[in-house]
Formats: C-alpha cells, sequence, structure tokens
C-alpha cells in the first residue's frame, strides 16, 4: 500500500489536532488557561454577533474573486508565452519565477518597504517627473490598500501557477495538436477546444489552491494593512487570529475555524468533482 | 498484517488524542506558592546562587536592554540565565500557548499592558513576600508593580522602562526663531512649536504621530489626559472616559494640527512599525516619542527632552515597558529570584541600566552618576515618579490591535468629523467589558 | 508571413520583456535599499554593506542560522518526495478503499487556517517528544506541504501513458520495481516542482518554527531575521528588514537558476511525453 505512509502521517499530524480543534470549538478555552468545559454552542452562536464578522466575509469574497481571475488568467497567458521554444524565453520564465522564491512574509515586507512614505521607489520618481507633488498612500485608503495586497498577491504568486499550467501544457502530447491543425483548427480554437480541456486537472490545483489560499489570506495583511484603514482590509483569518491571541479566546477563533473548514470543503468537493469529471475515466 | 497495522495505529492515535486532551486540560493547576517554607528574610529577598540554569523569555523589542542584564548577571553568578528573544509581533501567541499548556520558562518577561491578563490566569507567582523583602523595596518604580497585583497580591516587577517624553529638535527650534531651551510647557504651547517649526518650509513638518496605530495613541496621547488631572478609564479598567470633555480637548489640539497640515506626510497612515524612525530624520520638529529611543538618536542634530503637558499644563508620561516576574511554572523559584532581585539592585540598576541610557526601576536612583552627565536623562527619570500605566483585563484587544474599538474612535474624531464618538465609545466599552 | 512573424515577435518580447520588468522591479529595489544610505538604519552614511553585517553578527551568528535553515529544509524535502512520490503512485494508478476520502483529507489540509492549527500540533509534539527539535519542525513543515505534493504527483503520474508500465510489468517488475526503474524518471519534472516548493516553503516559514523551537541557537534564519527585524522599541528597521530580504531570497533565487536546467531538460525532452 503506497498511501499508508502519508496516511499515517496525516491521521497523526492532520486528524488529531484537528479533533482537537473540534473539542476546543466546543469548550470554553481561554488560551492562557486552557479547558474550562463544554460550552456547545456558546461559541458558535456569537460568530455572527461579532461587529467584525460581516465586513470580513464580504472583503474576503471580494479579495478571493479578484484575486483569483486575475492570477489565473495572468498565469495562463505567461504559460502560454514560456512555453513556445524561443530564444530568451528562459530569461522571461526565470523573471516570472523569481517572486515565488520568496517567503509571503519576505514578500510583505518588501512591498511594505516599497510602498512606505520613507524608502518607497515610486514617489519620488513620480515626483521628479512632475506627475505628483503629494505621495501616493499606498496602503491609505480602502480601495488602495486592497489594490496594493492584490499587486503583492499575484507579483507573488504568478510564477507559481504560471509552473503548474506549464507543467500541464507539457503534458498534452504534441501529436494532439498536429492533428487538430490538419484538420484545420486555428490556434484560439485548438487552445479552448484542447489545450483547456486537457488542462483541467492543473487547473483544478491552480483553482483548489488559489480560491482556498485567498479565502484564508492572512499573511500579506497582517504585514502589510493591519487589516486597515478602518478594518477595510480585514479578512476571515485575521478574525480567527485576534480571537486567538488577541483575546486569548480559544474557543471562538476554534469554532470559527471549523466553520471555515466545513465551507471550504463544501467549495472544494463542488470543485473537485467538476473539474475532475473525465480526468477518472 | 494490514488488519493489524491498523489496529496498532488506532491505538496510538487513541492515546496520543487522549494523552493530548489531558495535557492541555492540565495547564490551570497551580504549582507553587510564595516563597520557601521557613526561609528567612535575607534569602527571601536574594533567592538562591546555586548554579541553577534559568530560563527567561523576552521579545526583541526589548532585547538589548535584557541581553545586557543576562550578560552581567552570568559572569557574576553561579545560576546561568538562558535568553529566548521572540519576535516582537508574535510574542502573544507564543507566550499565551506555552502558558496554556503550562510550559513557560522559569522569567517571563512581558509588555506591561499585558500583564494583568496573565496574572489572572494564574501564569506568574505571587512574589509579594519577596518583594517587601527587598531593602530598597519602597523606592521601586510603583507602577508596573501596581498593575502586577491582583486581590493584594504582587506578582511583577519593572523590568524595561519605557516612558513616553517629548522630543524636539533644537537646531529647527533654532532656525525657527524659538528658544531651544525652553520646550512646551503646555499642550497649546506645543502646537505653537510645531506650527512655528512647520513655517519653515521644504521637508520639514511640525509634527508627526503614529495616526493609524492604536498602541501609539495610547501612548502618546494619554499623558495629556493625565496631565489634566482626569482619567481615561475607571479603577477597574471597565469603564471608559475617552468622549470626556477632557479627552477631547486633547484630541481637538492634535486635530487642530493634522487640519492645518502640521503633521508629517505619511501620518494618517502610519501603523506603528516605523513611528519612531521619523524623527531621527531630522524633519520633525517636536514630538511625543519612547525614552527608549534616545539612544539612537543620530548626532546630527541635537535633540532636546521634555515632559508631555496636558492641554493647560501639568505633565505625565506612560509608563510602558516590560514588567518580569517568575511563572508559575517554574520549578526553581528561588534561583529566578536571585535573577530578578538582582537586577533591580544598585549595581545593575546603575552599571547597566543607567549607563545605557535607560530608564531606572528605582526613584532613589534617579539621580546617578551617569544622568548627571546628560540633564534630558535626569527628566526623564523624574518623570517616571508622575506617570501612570493604565490597567485593564482587556487593554490589549481594546486599544493596541488595529482590529479593536479604539482606534476607530480616535480616528474618526482626528481624521473625520468625531460625530461619532459617542457611539464609538460606547463600542470601547462594550470590549473593556466583555 | 515574414512580417506576421516579426509582428508576433514583436508582441511577444513586448508583452513579455515588459512583464518580466515589472516583475523584476521590486527585487532589484529591494536589493539596492538594502544597501543604500538612510536614517535610523545600519547605514547611516554612502551605499555599503552595514546593515548585513548587523545581519552577520546577530546573536548566535548567520552561519548556526542558515545551517538550521538548511537541516530543516532538506529534512522536508526528503519527508515531502517519499511521501508524494509513494502517494502520488498510489492515487494515480490503484483503487483502494478510502481512496477518495483520504485525498479529500490531505487536501483538507489547505482548509485549516495555519493559526488554529499550530495550537493543537504544538501540545501533540510535546507529547511526542519533538518539540524543539528540527525533526519536528521538518515534520510540521511536511504537512503543510502535503496537499501540493500529493495533488503535483497524481497529476505527474496520470500525465504518463499506462503503455510504459505495462511492458514494464510485462518484463516481470514488480509495482515497486516500476516505480523505481519507470516511472521516477517519468514523473521526474513533478519531483522537481514538488522537491523546490518543499524547500522554498521550508526556507521562508517562520511561524512554525516560533512555535516550535525555544533555543535561540536552533533558530532558522527566517526567525532568526523576524527577530532581528523588531529589535529596536517599537520600530522596525528598514534597512535590515531589506537585507533580510534580500539574504532569505538568494539561495532560494540560486537554487531556482541552478534546477531549471532540469526542468528544461524535463519538460523540452520528447521522450517524456510519451
Amino acid at each position: 500500500m503506497y498511501a499508508a505512509p502519508a496516511g499515517v502521517f496525516v491521521l497523526l499530524l492532520f486528524v488529531v489536532p484537528l479533533l482537537l480543534v473540534g473539542q476546543m470549538s466546543a469548550s470554553e478555552w481561554p488560551l492562557l488557561q486552557g479547558s474550562r468545559g463544554i460550552n456547545l454552542p456558546d461559541n458558535y452562536a456569537g460568530i455572527a454577533d461579532d461587529r467584525l464578522f460581516w465586513p470580513a466575509v464580504g472583503f474576503t469574497l471580494k479579495y478571493t474573486v479578484i484575486v483569483v481571475v486575475v492570477l489565473l488568467v495572468l498565469a495562463m497567458g505567461m504559460a502560454l508565452l514560456v512555453q513556445e521554444r524561443r530564444r530568451g524565453v528562459g530569461f522571461l520564465r526565470t523573471a516570472y519565477f523569481l517572486p515565488v522564491s520568496l517567503g509571503l512574509a519576505s514578500a510583505s515586507l518588501l512591498f511594505w518597504g516599497f510602498y512606505s512614505p520613507q524608502i518607497g521607489p515610486i514617489d519620488p520618481i513620480l515626483e521628479w517627473l512632475g506627475i505628483t507633488d503629494e505621495p501616493i498612500r499606498w496602503i491609505g485608503t480602502p480601495n488602495m490598500a486592497l489594490f496594493s495586497s492584490i499587486v503583492l498577491v499575484v507579483w507573488k504568486f504568478a510564477g507559481f501557477f504560471m509552473l503548474i499550467l506549464m507543467v500541464g501544457l507539457q503534458s498534452i502530447p504534441n501529436e494532439v495538436y498536429e492533428a487538430a491543425r490538419v484538420d484545420g483548427a486555428s490556434k484560439v480554437q485548438s487552445f479552448f477546444r484542447i489545450t483547456l480541456p486537457l488542462l483541467r486537472p492543473s487547473i483544478a490545483l491552480c483553482l483548489i489552491i488559489s480560491i482556498t489560499g485567498s479565502l484564508l489570506a492572512f499573511d500579506q495583511f497582517f504585514i502589510l494593512t493591519n487589516g486597515g484603514p478602518d478594518n477595510s482590509t480585514t479578512t476571515v483569518v485575521m478574525m480567527i487570529y485576534r480571537e486567538a491571541f488577541r483575546r486569548f479566546d480559544l474557543g471562538s477563533a476554534a469554532a470559527l475555524s471549523v466553520v471555515v473548514l466545513l465551507v471550504l470543503l463544501v467549495i472544494n468537493i463542488a470543485q473537485f468533482r467538476y473539474l475532475r469529471r473525465g480526468a477518472d475515466d | 498484517m494490514r488488519r493489524s497495522t491498523r489496529t496498532r495505529a488506532t491505538t496510538a492515535v487513541t492515546a496520543a488524542v487522549l494523552a493530548l486532551v489531558m495535557s492541555a486540560c492540565g495547564g490551570d493547576d497551580d504549582t507553587g506558592t510564595t516563597g520557601g517554607d521557613g526561609d528567612t528574610s535575607a534569602s527571601l529577598a536574594e533567592g538562591v546562587d546555586d548554579g541553577s540554569t534559568i530560563t527567561m523569555w523576552t521579545r526583541a523589542a526589548t532585547e538589548a536592554q535584557s541581553q545586557r542584564l543576562v550578560d552581567a548577571y552570568n559572569a557574576s553568578h553561579e545560576n546561568q540565565v538562558e535568553l529566548t528573544v521572540i519576535p516582537t509581533d508574535d510574542y502573544l501567541p507564543r507566550v499565551g500557548t506555552a502558558a496554556g499548556a503550562g510550559e513557560l520558562p522559569d522569567v517571563l518577561s512581558l509588555d506591561v499592558v499585558f500583564v494583568p491578563q496573565f496574572t489572572t490566569a494564574g501564569a506568574y507567582l505571587d512574589i509579594t513576600e519577596r518583594i517587601d523583602a527587598l531593602p530598597f523595596a519602597d523606592d521601586l518604580a510603583q507602577s508596573h508593580i501596581e498593575v502586577g497585583t491582583l486581590d493584594g497580591a504582587k506578582h511583577v516587577v519593572p523590568h524595561t522602562m519605557d516612558l513616553s517624553v517629548l522630543f524636539y529638535n533644537k537646531n529647527l527650534y533654532e532656525q525657527a526663531g524659538l528658544d531651544p531651551e525652553a520646550p512646551p510647557t503646555t499642550l497649546q504651547e506645543f502646537a505653537e512649536h510645531a506650527r512655528a517649526v512647520d513655517a519653515l518650509g521644504g521637508d520639514v513638518s511640525g509634527t508627526f504621530f503614529g495616526g493609524n496605530c492604536g498602541g501609539c495613541y495610547v501612548f502618546t496621547w494619554w499623558p495629556s489626559i493625565w496631565a489634566a488631572g482626569a482619567d481615561v478609564m475607571n479603577e477597574d479598567g471597565t469603564e471608559s472616559f475617552l468622549a470626556e470633555p477632557e479627552a477631547q480637548a486633547v484630541y481637538d489640539v492634535w486635530k487642530g494640527l493634522v487640519e492645518d497640515d502640521i503633521v508629517a506626510p505619511g501620518t494618517q497612515d502610519e501603523a506603528g512599525p516605523t513611528w519612531t524612525g521619523v524623527f531621527p530624520e531630522g524633519n520633525i520638529g517636536v514630538m511625543p516619542m519612547p525614552s527608549t529611543t534616545l539612544g539612537l538618536m543620530p548626532d546630527t542634530f541635537e535633540t532636546g527632552v521634555a515632559p508631555i503637558p496636558g492641554v493647560d499644563g501639568g505633565e505625565s508620561t506612560f509608563v510602558g515597558g516590560d514588567a518580569i516576574g517568575i511563572s508559575s511554572n517554574s520549578e526553581i523559584p528561588d534561583a529566578a529570584w536571585n535573577f530578578i532581585a538582582w537586577t533591580l539592585g544598585d549595581e545593575a540598576q546603575v552599571e547597566v541600566v543607567a549607563q545605557n541610557r535607560d530608564v531606572v526601576a528605582r526613584t532613589d536612583l534617579a539621580s546617578n552618576e551617569y544622568s548627571d552627565q546628560d540633564p534630558r536623562l535626569v527628566t526623564i527619570n523624574e518623570v517616571a515618579g508622575v506617570g501612570r500605566t493604565p490597567y485593564s483585563m482587556r487593554f490589549g484587544e481594546t486599544f493596541n490591535d488595529p482590529q479593536g474599538p479604539w482606534l476607530p474612535l480616535v480616528r474618526n474624531y482626528v481624521f473625520g468629523d468625531g460625530s461619532t464618538l459617542e457611539q464609538d465609545n460606547e463600542a470601547v466599552d462594550a470590549s473593556l467589558q466583555s | 508571413m515574414r512580417l506576421q512573424r516579426a509582428i508576433g515577435n514583436t508582441s511577444f518580447w513586448v508583452f513579455g520583456g515588459g512583464l518580466a520588468i515589472m516583475f523584476l522591479v521590486p527585487l532589484i529595489w529591494t536589493a539596492v535599499a538594502s544597501v543604500s544610505p538612510h536614517g535610523a538604519t545600519a547605514q547611516q552614511d554612502g551605499y555599503g554593506f552595514n546593515n548585513y553585517r548587523t545581519l552577520t553578527e546577530y546573536d548566535a551568528g548567520l552561519l548556526t542560522y542558515l545551517w538550521n535553515s538548511a537541516y530543516v529544509s532538506i529534512l522536508t524535502v526528503v519527508f515531502t518526495l517519499g511521501l508524494s512520490l509513494l502517494g502520488g503512485y498510489a492515487f494515480a494508478r490503484f483503487r483502494f478503499p478510502g481512496r477518495d476520502a483520504l485525498f479529500l483529507l490531505i487536501i483538507a489540509i489547505l482548509m485549516v487556517p495555519y493559526a488554529t492549527l499550530l495550537v493543537p500540533l504544538w501540545v501533540l509534539l510535546g507529547e511526542l517528544g519533538l518539540r524543539n527539535s528540527l525533526f519536528g519542525l521538518a515534520l510540521v513543515l511536511t504537512l503543510y506541504q502535503l496537499p501540493f505534493s500529493m495533488f503535483m504527483m497524481r497529476i505527474s503520474f496520470e500525465a504518463v501513458p499506462r503503455e510504459i508500465e505495462e511492458s514494464a510489468l510485462v518484463d516481470g517488475c514488480g509495482t515497486f520495481g516500476v516505480l523505481r526503474r519507470v516511472l521516477v524518471f517519468a514523473v521526474w519534472p513533478g519531483m522537481i516542482t514538488v522537491g523546490l516548493f518543499a524547500f522554498l516553503h521550508a526556507w521562508n516559514d517562520f511561524i512554525a518554527p516560533l512555535f516550535m523551537i525555544n533555543d535561540s541557537s536552533r533558530y532558522p534564519l527566517s526567525l532568526a531575521i523576524a527577530t532581528l527585524r523588531q529589535q529596536t522599541m517599537g520600530a522596525v528597521d528598514f534597512g535590515a528588514t531589506q537585507a533580510g530580504v534580500v539574504i532569505m531570497a538568494l539561495p532560494c533565487l540560486l537554487l531556482f537558476v541552478l534546477l531549471q536546467r532540469h526542468y528544461v531538460r524535463g519538460f523540452m525532452s520528447g521522450a517524456l511525453k510519451g
């Protein structure tokens, strides 16, 4: 049984901790003191009462939709661009991929400096060109904060998704394209009729990772915007973090995590069903 | 074969789950009480130096101060302190988790505003008798100790003192025609000075503050409220007075500076990480700063220091920094106390703390051979006596946390029209009482 | 026809090149910023490497942290590759009870916020005696790498035509023999991708070590830099921050550039496409 090592590993390091999360979510569990006994369903009932909850849900969804679309379209374009055999393709591929090798925290710190009024390079350039004389408030308004975060995330992850799609593209046999060309299909036609359907598993992987990752967005906002200005970029996971480590209420944090996990499971099972249809035949 | 493996795995997992649940529940048992039985008052005051290894955690923000004390102690004692430094932003998650599982180090240093939560949770040993046995017990700066007192039992002593004081740029004062030896004595005067410096134009701005940083407002603005004799919260820290007229008067002065653009660019968006990095650039006239940064000021201009005044006079300061105590998980409280008591002694306070221009934790040492060389240090040490450390069980999540309700209150007032003050204050009350 | 190709070439370079510049600018900027003079950093006057000096002289020393990071990262790569190679093979080629459930369970690892799972993991590793050890840390890092790796290896195996193994099976190889002698070479690009990401993740993560490691001398570089960055009271050192970003990034960039040859070989050799 080749899956056994992974199975045991996941059971021990994931299922067991997850059970504890479940127990926490049903208990009064201050971080500093440990369990105080079952209080079901208080932790769950309290979620929707939090003044931060619905705005956080709304923002997280909005962010996810924008990021996933921008990221995947861009990554697909990049993958098509760099899978061609041309001179200089290696350079492009390297350039696109380099940001991926930074950690998300490192990348957030980089952009935090990049956007900062103290050392950021863009304001001086714009001022020098005479375009503005006021510093741009990169993270000062809700819309700019969202925009700046998206730039960061796209910059950091586009290369990653490009690579997954590229691996997928390379696994499509050339003969298929040749057959299509013989049948007189144009490039665009063969992209939509051949490439996209055959890329399903890779696209599924991209979607699962990008949707799940965006819905759980934390580091970039924690470092770059701190959830601000005025809570406009507070995500659901920032709320979980606040419950656990600012309010020291592990019970509420766990309850919120369980809800998030269930929602993500439903979304992903649906995606999975849809996108792997045909792959298992 | 396959079945037996699976059974064994199931058993192991079940055991692990049980162990988890039990250990996670074991965090709140009370280990240790005050002192040891039959200790003489001398060993109560000094603890023991028997070659123990003492573990200690501190946040990166106060690493330099802690490391100096630890090095000096290790060099002269049998006991050895092992210091672990943890990134500042991640200190609470780390320490909170360890506290919940009963795995704190022997000595725990903590940002003083979080101390009430940890004492209430039983993370610190009651050290009332040990503190009282110190020969200089009455001279210790009281604000940290008071915040760590629960039902009359003391749990912590001051470790690193960080006070808010006004820093002003004497060179810019001169250029603006102000007397560099006459810092502001009222908040109104502070605003006038800032306006005068701002009029110099160019890259120069009158003042600066962390406009998107709850902890910065608390640290730099509250002293002006205290200076007027008012309070920010009730004694229990469950009711906010931050919409009272005295508080509004303070906001109004600052709001005037914002409206007239006397503040440096980026003020409104400064979330905290760099708020102390702007003054050293040399383009800010006068602003409240943490006293611990005095040693970091560049020599390209002369920095003056003054207490933070109230709107019409008076002075006060926020006594922040780290408090320190013996964790309830320590198995060697006497050795741990030996280190803590030593850090408060004359030698450590003068030769380590004062020598590095830090604020001493004892009022009787406010004037010492090092502060005598730099009158600014005397100013800082003296204002410590009138300063305060606010107490609330919900302090961090209400005031420091960017998602807390205090930040919207003050931002709506200063950068908005202030019409939501009452409503915002209710949210603060709700958070304090939750 | 030639005109068309010229236009194609030009637009390729305008789009591709412009995009490449946009991707490179932040990286170049951070490298420049880390050696530029700035008040309130170690680099006060003129260009120079004082910010890096701060880093190398910090506490236990850069070499210790580099070693810790390298050790943890390599261990994570080994664990991840081992589990996902076998697991991916199983998921792609065999039907066994609980297959879909197990796969979903593995993907579900992605769906639990890091912050939530760390507290229980911390307790669990304590019970297993693996807390404050780099080995235990590598296990935790592997866990979070598993969903991506498993999916990737599954896709890689599925892309290999069955005829290849069938002929090998006929030749008398067992399923493990097929994996070892034939399939490993066919899924090579997938393995490099998985290994590379396991490395990058382990190298860069500082939340897991923050929880799992107690001794400063066992800190990986990521955690040491996070600590160093926030040293002065209430302030972040711009210079040390950007220098930290560069030091963290350099080994990763280097690794990628070195491995790229393998990618190109893997991708371009037509044999793999079957």
